[in-house]
């Protein structure tokens, strides 16, 4: 046509250079993050799926089976329409545990290496002779364009620039691990590229060609036969294998499972392609029809599929060729890049590591590598190869069948995945070989050999009925070998991992390893300790634990974090043997019981999705949960084990532990006190103590323990035996029960004293007056002074007794008592003269001062009481020659009397005594001891309030107030009303 | 298993869709366009049934 080679060339390398621009731009963070997220660039990238397939092939298709075309956007519509039931489970599956590619899910499912290996096989063989239709499709185009006959060296050099674009972004040392942003970005580019040059042909032909839709209705008016080709419904019979082709494709080729899955993100962008990917692929199926007319139209006698870069040039138009060849470059280019990326990932999991790996001496990450991009260059000259050797002794059609009928073999082991849990490796080993053989033998070979000389009878023309026998046949097997064979227990955990309908029922078991450091140890020696440390750290990073962590149930998760991210980087089966081998469990107790942590993280993560029953019996387990987190008592749950777990929020409260840092850990764990009081209380036969006492933070605690046994529920597979233990702080009931009890004893002590005072006082009283007559009688005499002796004794005798009544009857008949309004410094005046009467320390000097207006409500004589006992104690303590200062002022609501000493003070010591009855300082016979306490008594009686500053002095250390306050009443009036 | 609601309705229409309209589709005198209108129907139901997923973290 009108295009030099070297212009094509240029273009085409041109075109390249763009996309590695955007891929590093992309890379270096030069291109808005906002966009590098959106959904829509994950959905474009998805559009890799519409390779030299949907660009060229199906021009001829829709020349050959009219709408039947459609199968293709059909089929990969359907499974992103419906991708709640199979896409978004397998992302789930292989996000949880990295799995990256098809065959990674099928060992990790079947638990068979095996599985894998030929998964990858079977890709293998099929995948070859997509990438070698690829390189045809670029260089047959280039060549139409150029009327060059020089293909070899243009599919020599796409070869080479694809493949250094695959290396610089498709490898890296994080493989498995992130999302290749520059190689995603890329990918979405080249779709859109695709998108736009082929509206653009579309576009072209419809009003170029046609000069609008009249135009075009009006040739179609003459060309019936071709209206008739596209409406005939013949196409039905072969329209459901086609989709069903393409549906499962989307699954299980490498490039579709690469994208879907490992390049996703977020959960957003699923939902987004399950509308956006039927999007792009209507639109894109949209131009085929307008362009196989124009095709038609110009009668060049070139093949059909390449009418997108035919009819520009044949119409005189040949921009339109360029952009359609454009177009046809980015299709066949993106899919060479996703798709080699893909198969050497798989390559590298289960055909090479399974022979020789790495030694600890290795940088593991730079070995894989570099074993990647020699995989990538291998993968893509296999199908240069191939290209070089049949790629034009096969139709495109046939290649395309070969490759798609590829993926329908492991439809009955995908859905198998996630609704036949009871389906096993022997099963889905034994359907795929069957399968795999009729697939070799009357699909693969007769595409190399000449039917006619063959032994093989079938011709492949009868491909259709071909995959359905082998489909109905794989799935048969697959069905019967599972149900005659049983699965190991391995498998049926891994099974129930995978399938929607069951329960997992991960099993609680111990580890040799104890703590990280024990992890990088243990993988020092296959990894190498740098390797080993930074991996160990990586999953710590994921979990959010901390090196530190030694809880089990950490450990159990670093393990299992791991396993899945060495998954990642190696691949399931290798992964899973390596920490089998140098992270084993200790030995399984038959008591292990399930893993009630796991269970209920799944349920949390799920719960949005729980409906009717279902989300009601969620409602009840959380409310039954909240009950015991809330609950007023500490409630610690062990398991058989001993691991923590539940710690409620009264027992973070009471123990200062946070449940998250105490939850999964094992009871030895625990600090001190706790793991003593827990521990004996464990090992002690009684199921309740009582009054247990410990110390904490200095303090004397007090706790009752109970404990229960969680009995077996009975099921076999949900074993949740353990112990439940209450701890009831009753360290407050405790000091208020010696308080009442202290308080019962001084009503005993109350009660003594009045009838002692009663019996001891009458005949008292009878001595006082044969004293008195003596005395009388005996006026000069020494039995004078005797009696005026005893008299004195009697007094002081009965002084003691009735403080004694006093005190008993403190607090008693409260309400009888006489309420007046009592002027205090009239009080203190009058206790002042009666203190004096007593020569005791006679030169002591009172300083008064008082404010009129301290008035209260109260009985005078009682505060006259108090009085007198504050300025008596005051004397006592005071030094001769020392002032006493006597206060009373009213302050607000408040009347605050004062009484200051200069004495020696009150010891800290016995501070908090000197309100106890019959406590004293004083010397033998000097006090009762009753005083304070009667002075307590009054004051709370009158709802005053008594407070000691002892020593006033800080200096001297010297001094003593003694403050009482009562409420102030202001006048009579106010008093009466009170 | 779980199975949202909006899921199985969008299957619903699908299945219905693909029903009545592929003799519509299939009229002799039928622009050649129709079968992308039936497309377009079911990406807008799609985007509904789709809109309001995938609250859980996975």
């Amino acid at each position: 046509m009108n295009y030099e080679l070297t212009t094509l060339l240029v273009i085409g390398g041109g075109y390249l250079v763009l996309l590695f621009a955007v891929a590093y731009f992309t890379d270096k963070g030069w291109v808005p993050s906002k966009l590098v997220n959106h959904p829509i660039v994950y959905v474009l990238s998805l559009g890799v799926f519409a390779s030299i397939w949907a660009y060229y092939t199906s021009i001829g298709n829709a020349l050959r089976e009219g709408y039947g075309y459609l199968a293709q956007s059909i089929g990969i519509s359907l499974a992103f329409l419906f991708s709640p039931l199979l896409l978004k489970p397998i992302l789930e599956l292989t996000r949880s545990h990295q799995l990256s590619s098809l065959a990674d899910l099928m060992a990790f499912r079947y638990r068979s290496p095996w599985a894998g290996t030929i998964t990858t096989l079977v890709i293998l063989i099929g995948v070859t002779p997509l990438i070698a239709l690829q390189i045809r499709a670029v260089a047959d185009t280039a060549n139409i364009l150029a009327s060059s006959t020089n293909r070899g060296s243009i599919a020599f050099i796409f070869c080479i620039l694809i493949t250094l674009f695959a290396i610089l972004f498709g490898t890296s040392t994080q493989a498995g691990r992130t999302r290749h942003d520059g190689l995603l970005m890329a990918i979405a580019f080249e779709s859109l590229v695709k998108l736009i040059a082929y509206l653009a042909v579309g576009a072209f032909a419809i009003f170029g060609v046609f000069g609008g839709f009249e135009g075009l209705n009006e040739w179609l008016i003459s060309r019936q036969d071709l209206v008739q080709t596209l409406k005939e419904t013949d196409y039905l019979s072969s329209f459901h294998m086609m989709t069903l082709l393409f549906f499962s494709a989307s699954v299980a080729m490498p490039h579709m499972f690469y994208v879907t899955f490992n390049e996703n993100n977020t959960n957003n962008n699923l939902s987004a392609a399950s509308w956006g990917l039927p999007l792009y692929f209507l639109l894109l199926s949209l131009p085929v029809l307008p362009i196989l007319w124009a095709g038609i139209k110009a009668d060049t006698g070139l093949q059909i599929e390449y009418f997108p870069v035919i009819i520009g040039a044949a119409h005189d138009f040949p921009l339109f060729s360029l952009v359609g060849y454009l177009g046809g470059l980015s299709a066949a280019s993106a899919l060479i890049i996703v798709i080699t990326l893909a198969l050497s990932n798989m390559c590298l999991n289960h055909i090479i590591l399974p022979i020789y790996q790495p030694t600890a001496r290795n940088d593991i990450y730079s070995w894989l590598l570099w074993h990647r991009r020699v995989l990538i260059t291998t993968l893509i000259w296999a199908g240069y190869l191939f290209h070089y050797l049949y790629g034009y002794r096969i139709s495109i059609e046939m290649i395309g069948v070969v490759a798609f009928s590829a993926s329908v073999q492991f439809l009955p082991g995908i859905v198998s995945i996630l609704y036949w849990p009871q389906g096993n490796k022997k099963g889905f080993l034994a359907g795929l070989c069957i399968s795999f053989i009729l697939w070799i033998f009357f699909i693969v070979l007769p595409l190399f050999y000449d039917i006619s000389t063959s032994f093989l009878t079938f011709n492949s023309t009868y491909w259709r009925e071909l995959i359905a026998i082998s489909l109905i046949l794989n799935t048969l097997t697959f069905f019967i070998v599972s149900l005659l064979t049983k699965a190991s227990d391995e498998e049926k955990s891994s099974a129930d991992l995978c399938a929607l309908d069951t329960i997992q029922r991960r099993k609680r078991s111990g580890l040799n390893a104890k703590s990280p450091s024990d992890f990088i140890k243990s993988l020092s020696k296959p990894l190498g300790k740098k390797t080993a440390t930074r991996e160990v750290n990586q999953a710590l990073d994921d979990l959010k634990l901390e090196i530190d962590d030694k809880r089990p149930y950490s450990m159990r998760r670093l393990r299992g974090k791991l396993e899945a991210n060495l998954s990642g980087l190696l691949g399931p089966s290798f992964a899973r043997e390596l920490i089998d081998r140098y992270l084993p469990y200790s030995a399984v107790s038959k008591h292990s019981s399930s893993d009630l942590n796991v269970i209920e993280n799944r349920i949390e993560s799920y719960r949005s999705n729980l409906s009717g029953m279902a989300t009601d019996l969620d409602n009840l387990r959380r409310y039954h949960r909240q009950i015991l987190l809330d609950l007023p008592l500490g409630v610690c749950s062990l398991s058989y084990e001993n691991e923590v777990i539940m710690w409620n929020h009264s027992l973070e409260d009471f123990t200062h532990i946070a449940a998250s840092d105490v939850v999964g850990s094992q009871l030895l764990d625990l600090p001190e006190p706790w793991l003593s009081l827990i521990s004996n209380f464990l090992d002690n036969n009684a199921n309740h103590s009582f009054k247990s006492k410990f110390q904490l933070e200095d303090k004397e605690k007090t706790v009752n323990l109970h404990k229960s046994l969680i009995a077996d529920s009975g099921q076999q597979d949900v074993r949740n035996e353990g112990i439940i233990i209450l701890i009831e702080d009753i360290t407050e009931t405790e000091i208020l029960e010696a308080g009442l009890t202290h308080s019962e004893r001084l009503a005993s002590i109350g009660r003594l004293a009045a009838g002692v005072a009663h019996e001891i006082g009458n005949p008292i009283t009878g001595i006082a007056c044969l004293a008195q007559t003596i005395r009388d009688e005996y006026q000069e005499n020494e039995l004078n002074v005797l009696a005026k002796k005893i008299i004195e004794q009697t007094d002081r005798t009965s002084n003691i007794l009735q403080s004694l009544v006093n005190f008993a009857h403190a607090g008693s008949a409260r309400k009888s008592r006489q309420q007046e309004f009592v002027d205090i410094n009239n009080c203190i005046q009058e206790a002042r003269m009666l203190i004096s009467l007593d020569k005791k320390n006679s030169d002591i000097e009172y300083q008064i001062s008082c404010s009129s207006d301290a008035t209260i409500l109260g009985d005078p004589q009682r505060i006259l009481q108090v009085l007198v006992n504050l300025i008596n104690n005051a004397r006592d303590a005071s030094q001769p020659k020392s002032t006493i200062t006597l206060n009373a002022t009213s302050e607000g609501e408040h009347v605050r009397i004062t009484v200051t000493d200069q004495g020696i003070g009150i010891s800290q010591t016995i501070r908090d005594r000197i309100f106890d009855p019959f406590f004293t300082t004083k010397e033998a016979g000097e006090g009762t001891g009753l005083g304070l306490s009667l002075v307590f008594s009054i004051i709370e009686d009158l709802d005053g309030d008594i407070d000691i500053i002892s020593p006033v002095n800080k200096e001297s250390g010297r001094g003593t107030s003694v403050i009482v306050t009562f409420p102030r009443v202001s006048d009579i009036t106010q008093a009466y009303e009170k | 298993m779980y199975i949202p609601r909006s899921i199985l309705v969008l299957i619903i229409i699908v299945y219905l869709l693909f029903l009545t309209s592929i003799d519509w589709i299939n009229e002799p005198q039928g622009a050649w366009f129709r079968p992308f209108f039936v497309g377009i129907l079911v990406v807008i139901v799609a985007a509904w049934s789709h809109r309001e997923q995938d609250s859980d973290e996975l």
